[in-house]
């Protein structure tokens, strides 16, 4: 097990140093200034790539950008919110998501999960086919869609709720986006915890628990939803990611400081920021490499099969 | 199942009751529509629109606009020019900093030179094409000391401004944030870069002071400021913004009371006048800026130089129809243009007339006449020996939904009127269609270009040899001549003499088509029962809430 999660480690931090080195390369080859320029001479859009160090060999770039990375300095904004330090303007937006997104993922999921359980107990009847409408309709329905909804009538037609995110009333102001953006997780977590219970209660072991006299939610908790949370966990895993990085559209339409927001700011503004470009890829990619690791990790907590299997550290 | 749903029930009703809380700010507070973030507070940095309006509340310059835009004192009481117009002094007002710092000369003398040595991307405006300021060339081009530069402070209220050549309209370029003080102890008391970036790291000297704010903030506040020098006639008590990407939710918030003061969209404009209550709170106003074609003449463009020819260019601008372009497509109440400067941001001094108040006097080489395009067109064929030409015209697609649609419609226009021409269209980010254009790698670009200052130069100075923005590479010596004559040179002491070289200058400009103007941008504002006195402007500042007044 050791082994194994110290080879994990090392591939998750050699991948990260590649992604990081191949985003630094694109964006440099991508059109567009890092500054706006509309006003400036040849001579003074010169001296500013020549500050920022862009006609060194791409791989000294680097090698600089890392070593500031490594202190934790991500540089300052080329064109975004030029001369603020990046840390502070990502450290706010990304407080921003990561709470909504947070909010999300936990109500995504809880209601997820009772709904999955809920129906799959009540198998074929009302409860079942209820659940299953709700969730269909969670998965089609796009988060912004359902956000606008909400926002229609919770924040409109009745002004329950502000039509706008609006930091001062930070709960508040949660309930639309974090209720909208759950919606997805929702769904695909109750579809998938209904369908894989309705596997394993159909399975060999639990008939035996059963015919031990085991049951009810003893049964339940200890042998159906242990087993069928394996499959949740490996596609709530990306849906974490996705959450917390931001929901671009809704971060637009309700008017979040969020990432998500930040990197469109990033790329389409009156010029391309390379450092908030770079920052927020390196951001999303150690996300991702982080949670597929830790995925990897509560595999073997929570399937003791899986812990066994790779005591040999070959898996 | 009962008790969660009890559960969920009781979540949902508490945070209805938290929802009922009270509105942030004072009684006169307004909430206003930002169409993007403000991108930086300081104002050497700033760049757009949207910041120079924040600064401009809560920073004020020698001067102010008045509600038609022209130059009355602000932080400046009053000013002396001496005769031969190359020395400006200023008496400075008793006016305080937001941290009770009195403001002083010296705090110009310290942002400009500031501003010429880290030149930015507003230095230009200290330059011989615009401010002339003694010396601005010499440290911004030619890496001079910045304390060689023209601006002295004799004593704490005393700013003497030395120009190299008289600037007709110094004065209203001192309203511009570019020319802001800074309180130097403030500023370089801070860590490098950290100024603006918060409530705590801002001064104002101005009507407003900056409450809560991060860079990137979707909303922030400011709030009056009770030890502004004027604060007995600023009736708001406060301003929240409000940055809303889309108009649609603009047009909602606006209708559910969320914000006092939005600009929608043209495609919009048509329901608000069909709605009684709405109609009655449309504002149109000029935006400033002008969207224009630009044609590169270079021979690695357009078939190898195809549109350095004048007919084939002249061909192009007569074929679009302009008032066809802001009716069906931009729809927002801006004006089809057919001069290269704009009308409605730059008036006569003597005479009070706009520069280009007549939009007919060109009509002999920009107008929409088909006819006259296909006699250009023939001439054209004639000249260069060919039939049929294939161009590429690029255009951004984040500038605004109606640009897709203008490039479309003008798509169609040409092609349809000039048999033999194929207009084909690469949209891009607005970020790479300024990168193609700089380095000349286009043949078509629809673009635009709003006025810094309330001078026709702000427009003609683009197209002299070597300026970085005569992104065609059009170059006529004359031409050349009249600009540097009107800049530096023998017209600068005579004021009609020199507007009407500068009519002269426009003539040369668009007899070559140079650029095709096409129309010059309105903004569709809504402004909630109420609130009056917000001074619009084309020019410098688009907003203006010093004379603004809440009454419900």
């Amino acid at each position: 097990m050791k082994k194994y999660v110290f080879k994990r480690i090392l591939t998750a931090v050699i991948t990260l140093l590649i992604i990081t080195f191949l985003l630094f390369t694109l964006v440099r080859i991508m059109p567009g200034n890092p500054f706006p320029s509309e006003r400036m001479t040849d001579e003074a859009i010169a001296a500013k790539r020549e500050e920022m160090g862009l006609n060194d060999n791409i791989f000294v770039q680097f090698w600089n950008y890392m070593k500031n990375v490594m202190k934790g300095d991500f540089g300052k904004g080329t064109s975004l919110y030029n001369g603020a330090p990046i840390k502070t303007v990502l450290g706010k937006s990304l407080a921003n998501s990561f709470k909504i997104g947070g909010i999300a993922i936990l109500l995504g999921t809880f209601v997820g999960l009772v709904l999955g359980v809920v129906a799959a107990l009540n198998r074929d009847k009302f409860m079942d086919v209820f659940c299953s409408v709700v969730s269909i309709l969670g998965v089609c329905v796009p988060a912004y869609v359902f956000l606008i909804f909400l926002q229609y009538n919770f924040a409109y037609k009745t002004t329950l709720l502000p039509y706008f995110f609006d930091s001062r009333r930070f709960f508040e102001s949660t309930i639309i986006p974090s209720v909208s953006m759950s919606l997805f997780t929702m769904s695909t977590i109750a579809r998938f915890t209904r369908n894989e219970m309705v596997e394993i209660m159909d399975s060999d072991y639990v008939l035996l628990a059963e015919s031990k006299g085991m049951y009810g939610s003893k049964l339940i908790t200890r042998h159906v939803l242990r087993n069928a949370l394996i499959p949740v966990v490996t596609v709530l895993a990306p849906l974490v990611v996705d959450l917390l990085t931001g929901a671009l559209v809704v971060e637009k339409i309700y008017g979040i400081q969020g990432i998500g927001k930040l990197m469109v700011d990033a790329i389409s503004g009156e010029g391309i920021d390379y450092n908030y470009v770079l920052a927020l890829g390196i951001l999303y990619s150690a996300l991702y490499i982080g949670i597929m690791l830790i995925v990897d990790l509560v595999y073997g907590l929570l399937d003791p099969r899986i812990r066994i299997s790779s005591k040999g550290g070959d898996k | 199942m009962k008790k969660i749903l009890c559960l969920v029930l009781a979540v949902v009703m508490l945070s209805c009751l938290v929802a009922c809380g009270s509105e942030n700010g004072g009684e006169k507070t307004i909430g206003v529509m930002l169409s993007t973030n403000v991108m930086s507070l300081d104002c050497n940095l700033a760049t757009d629109g949207d910041s120079f309006e924040v600064i401009a509340d809560c920073i004020d310059g020698l001067t102010q606009m008045d509600s038609e835009g022209a130059a009355i004192p602000a932080l400046a009481e009053s000013w002396d020019i001496s005769e031969d117009g190359m020395t400006w002094t200023f008496h400075i007002r008793d006016a305080k900093w937001s941290n009770g710092d009195p403001v002083t000369a010296n705090d110009f003398v310290f942002a400009w030179k500031t501003a010429v040595q880290t030149n930015e991307e507003y230095g230009y405006m200290f330059d011989s094409s615009v401010g002339c300021v003694k010396n601005a060339d010499a440290i911004l081009y030619d890496g001079a000391d910045a304390d060689t530069l023209g601006v002295s402070a004799p004593d704490d209220k005393t700013l003497v401004v030395e120009l190299e050549a008289p600037v007709s309209f110094f004065d209203s370029l001192m309203y511009f944030p570019t020319f802001y003080p800074l309180n130097e102890k403030f500023y370089t008391g801070l860590e490098a870069g950290t100024y603006g970036t918060s409530g705590d790291t801002f001064l104002s000297c101005g009507a407003f002071i900056l409450d809560d704010y991060t860079p990137g903030a979707a909303n922030f506040s400011l709030v009056k400021n009770p030890d502004y020098w004027d604060a007995a006639n600023i009736k708001l008590d406060g301003i929240n913004y409000q940055v809303v990407g889309s108009s649609d939710n603009a047009l909602t918030a606006f209708k559910g009371n969320s914000l006092d003061l939005v600009t929608v969209s043209g495609a919009q404009v048509a329901a608000v006048k069909d709605d009684k209550d709405l109609s009655s709170k449309l504002k149109v106003t000029g935006a400033g800026y002008m969207w224009y074609l630009s044609f590169s003449q270079t021979e690695k463009n357009a078939q190898g130089g195809m549109l350095a020819n004048a007919n084939l260019r002249l061909a192009i601008t007569n074929a679009i129809d302009r008032e066809s372009l802001v009716e069906n497509y931009v729809m927002d109440g801006s004006l089809a243009t057919y001069t290269a400067v704009p009308p409605q941001f730059a008036a006569s001094a003597t005479s009070g007339d706009d520069f280009s108040g007549d939009q007919t006097k060109f009509a002999d080489v920009c107008s929409y006449n088909v006819e006259k395009a296909q006699e250009y067109f023939e001439a054209a064929k004639k000249e260069l020996g060919k039939d049929s030409f294939e161009f590429t015209m690029i255009y951004g697609n984040n500038e605004g939904d109606e640009v897709t649609k203008v490039a479309q419609a003008i798509k169609e226009q040409v092609e349809a009127n000039l048999p033999g021409v194929v207009l084909n269209l690469q949209a891009m980010s607005k970020a790479e269609r300024l990168d193609k254009m700089q380095n000349d790698n286009y043949d078509v670009a629809l673009t635009r270009w709003g006025p810094d200052y309330a001078d026709p130069m702000t427009y003609l100075g683009m197209w002299i040899t070597d300026n970085a923005n005569n992104y065609g590479f059009w170059s006529n010596a004359d031409y050349d001549q009249l600009i540097k004559d009107c800049t530096t040179g023998k017209f600068v002491t005579d004021y009609d003499a020199r507007w009407a070289a500068l009519y002269e200058a426009e003539t040369l400009v668009m007899n070559d088509a140079v650029i095709a103007p096409l129309y010059t941008k309105s903004n569709a504002n809504l402004i909630v029962d109420g609130l009056t006195g917000v001074d619009f402007h084309p020019v410098a500042l688009n907003r203006v809430y010093k004379n603004a007044d809440l009454t419900k």
